[in-house]
């Protein structure tokens, strides 16, 4: 089976797939979108105690958390259509790709529902009571007080979502969507040169992964830099590349008040 | 000034405030006494609002709410009256020290941000902070903390301080710095309540001493006279657990 390795192939497949990397990165976006927003309106009654909804939105963060997601992909697109028919509602029309966005965005949305709950429970009461007593509302409390707490202590659990995401919407070819893996595999038939294609997508696999932990390591430290003593707290070389932007951040704008106060 | 009259709270069953009264004039400092449990912390949070009272009156000021009757913005209004400062200083942590006292400047008083910034840096010189505008309440000791934690109730300008034990969180060696502000705040004038297990400095400070337990003020006056000559019986218990040597040697 298959061709003598040849490492060019790795080359050339590398452009033809990082073509398809559009669909991977908008199942990607529309499933974030779709889970931090589904994610957030999920945690509210848990977070408020709401009696009925808040075992329901339980239930719903159990269903996706504790079930394959490729069970759940064939679960929404062969048995949502099923459904909607029951309410005359045809969305046999409807594109592969909405199905795929809409179950990853669910089951992101369960994750991220779990996420936001502990960390806000973890934002110590104290806090919001001195909210209360300089005479903050309740509404005010929580954003200003509690929220960018918790979205620091949110994001480093985000970041493992985010990129298990990334690489989970590899299944999404099962159902036939032509993003990355399922292009990999139509080169590799097509080609006959199956390892290579399956290097070349891992790699870009491992390209997107490194660039978004950059990312999302930049925006965390930036977040919790109220976390002591920021610049002895971290390894030499890092504090050394991210120099640059933090003194953009921090010394001008300090350099700027003292100016004020004089 | 300030005027409690009836002030009960239960949580369930377990009535904690048995209708206190209590009057404290402007400019004035007092200082609360008593056994743990005897609900004391609960009496500041009342005035505060962070607790309900189930019943009763509060005036501040020009300002009176009553307790069964009051709305969300009678709450709001009697909060603008009043600061608390807490045992464990409950500091924004994402803000630095300036933040922490601008917060509720800029957004609940709505000050402008640089009339804001410049009170703000005047208290925090005051507390002896003005060198530590841009650190993070991590960054701090907790001695620096609580300072901060009274700069910012201070900056508001409320009518009354209210103290619960803000010394009590401390290591000792940091004791004295915070009690050396809270006494140099007095001198100023304001008018505060104090609850703390500190005798030197209630018997320096105090105008007037409250001793409470069980929920309600079991006796209350000068403080030479509460130290020196306590009339009930378990004011005198209570002195001779928490202050073994006579208060004052003649
Ligand atoms: N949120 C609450 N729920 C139920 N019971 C409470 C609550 N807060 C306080 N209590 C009870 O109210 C009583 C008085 O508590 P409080 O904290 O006012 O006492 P305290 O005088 O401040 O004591 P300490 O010197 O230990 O701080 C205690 O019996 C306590 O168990
Ligand atoms: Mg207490």
């Amino acid at each position: 089976m298959g061709e003598k390795f040849d490492i060019s192939y790795v080359f050339t497949f590398f452009p033809k797939l990082a073509g398809t990397l559009q669909t991977t990165l908008l199942i990607v976006g529309g499933a974030l979108l779709t889970g931090l927003i589904v994610g957030f309106l999920v945690a509210l009654p848990r977070l408020y105690k709401v009696p009925v909804l808040q075992r329901i939105s339980q239930l719903y963060a159990s269903f996706f958390r504790g079930t394959p997601i490729l069970i759940q992909l064939f679960l929404f697109y062969y048995g949502l259509p099923e459904i909607l028919k029951l309410a005359h509602i045809d969305v046999s029309r409807a594109p592969v790709l909405a199905f795929v966005v809409l179950t990853y965005g669910l089951h992101t949305g369960a994750y991220v529902s779990e996420t936001i709950r502990s960390a806000v429970a973890s934002v110590d009461r104290g806090q919001v009571e001195a909210a209360y007593s300089v005479g903050m509302s309740g509404y005010q409390a929580f954003t200003r007080i509690v929220m960018p707490q918790a979205l620091a202590i949110a994001v480093p659990v985000l970041s493992n979502v985010i990129l298990a995401l990334l690489k989970d919407t590899s299944l999404a070819f099962s159902l036939g969507v032509m993003e990355m893996t399922g292009k990999s595999q139509s080169l590799a038939t097509l080609t006959n040169h199956f390892v290579e294609s399956y290097i070349s997508l891992a790699l870009i696999y491992l390209v997107i992964s490194i660039i978004l932990e950059r990312l999302l390591l930049f925006l965390e430290r930036r977040l919790l830099r109220h976390e002591s003593r920021p610049a002895e707290a971290y390894p030499v070389f890092r504090r050394e590349r991210f120099g640059r932007l933090r003194q953009f951040f921090t010394r001008e704008r300090r350099v700027r008040f003292r100016e004020e106060t004089r | 000034m300030i005027k409690l009259t009836g002030i009960t709270k239960s949580f369930g069953r377990n009535q904690v405030l048995q209708g206190i009264d209590l009057q404290v004039e402007k400019g004035e400092v007092v200082v609360i006494l008593g056994p743990s449990g005897s609900g004391k912390t609960t009496l500041l949070r009342c005035i505060n609002y962070l607790e309900r009272p189930n019943a009763g009156r509060i005036a501040i000021g020009d300002f009176e709410v009553d307790c069964e009757r009051a709305g969300k913005k009678d709450i709001h209004a009697l909060r603008g009256k009043s600061a608390m400062v807490f045992q464990h200083y409950n500091l924004f942590k994402h803000k630095t020290v300036l933040e922490n006292v601008m917060e509720g400047l800029v957004i609940v008083q709505r000050m402008p941000k640089e009339t804001a910034r410049r009170r703000s840096v005047e208290v925090l010189e005051k507390v002896g902070l003005g060198e530590k505008l841009d650190a993070y309440p991590s960054q701090l000791s907790g001695g620096q903390q609580q300072r901060v934690g009274i700069a910012r109730a201070l900056a508001l300008g409320p009518e009354v301080i209210l103290f619960d034990e803000p010394t009590s969180a401390l290591d000792p060696e940091l004791v004295g710095e915070v009690l050396a502000v809270i006494r140099r705040i007095a001198k100023e004038g304001i008018t505060m309540i104090v609850v703390t297990h500190e005798m030197g400095f209630a018997r320096d400070v105090a105008n007037h001493v409250v001793f409470m337990d069980g929920g309600a003020i079991v006796e209350e006056g000068a403080p030479k006279d509460i130290f020196n000559k306590p009339q009930e019986e378990r004011t005198k218990q209570f002195l001779k657990r928490i202050m073994p040597e006579p208060a004052y040697s003649i």
